[in-house]
């Protein structure tokens, strides 16, 4: 049985700029319809970019830029 | 020791509507009240937040860049925390200031600048519940037929 491999949203988003809070458009990009963000395997960083990624959109969620839920 | 940190400051529509300068000096005068220098202090954006906070759906962004001495932090965030007008704040440490920031802040300084109107929708509509008073008054005009006492079920042998 084959696994079905789930596509990237880029599959080189290290090269992108720096991951700020503020930029949130960027950020909506690696969260689902209900809020949560994506895993690495789905948002094609790598460790340090994933952890980056994180915490921009925890800082973003905080001062009411993203929303937690939804 | 005196590092440089970034400052996000939600600011209530209400106060950037009745006077910009005062909104501003709420940032502005806690940092040095705190012996902190501003490198550069901005309205980043006015925005529609993900949640209400406050009961407020709207905020004025204010972004500075300022340094401080690490022992006055707890003060000066104890005062935002304090100030009703600040919906909520956050402070990160930073390395530099990034020279588009003090672009846009040179331009904010101008006497070209205008601060735009925010919009009127920014306040929950909370609607008012209806308390029930359990001290109320029973009604007393109860018929005679309707409070005597109910008949008694029959008895099963």
């Amino acid at each position: 049985m084959k696994r079905r491999v789930k596509t990237m949203i880029g599959s080189k988003n290290c090269d992108d700029p720096i991951i700020d809070y503020k930029s949130t458009e960027y950020l909506e990009k690696f969260l689902t319809p209900q809020g949560q963000i994506l895993s690495r395997r789905r948002s094609g960083f790598c460790t340090q970019c994933q952890k980056q990624l994180k915490t921009a959109i925890k800082r973003a969620r905080h001062v009411g830029l993203l929303p937690f839920v939804g | 020791m005196t590092q440089l940190y970034e400052t996000m400051v939600l600011l209530d529509n209400d106060v950037v509507r009745s006077d910009w300068k005062k909104a501003k000096a709420i940032v502005t005068d806690t940092v040095s009240k705190y012996d902190g220098t501003l490198e550069t202090c901005r309205r980043w954006d006015e925005r529609r937040l993900a949640y209400a906070m406050n009961n407020k759906h709207r905020a004025t962004f204010y972004l500075a860049y300022h340094a401080m001495p690490g022992d006055n932090i707890p003060g000066f965030l104890r005062d935002l925390e304090l100030n009703e007008r600040v919906l909520r704040y956050m402070m990160l440490r930073v390395e530099e200031c990034p020279e588009e920031e003090r672009k846009l802040a040179a331009e904010e300084d101008g006497s070209e600048y205008t601060v735009p109107e925010p919009p009127d929708d920014d306040l929950i509509e909370v609607e008012e519940e209806e308390v029930i008073d359990p001290h109320e008054d029973v009604p007393t005009d109860v018929p005679a037929e309707a409070s005597a006492t109910a008949p008694e079920p029959p008895r099963e042998n």
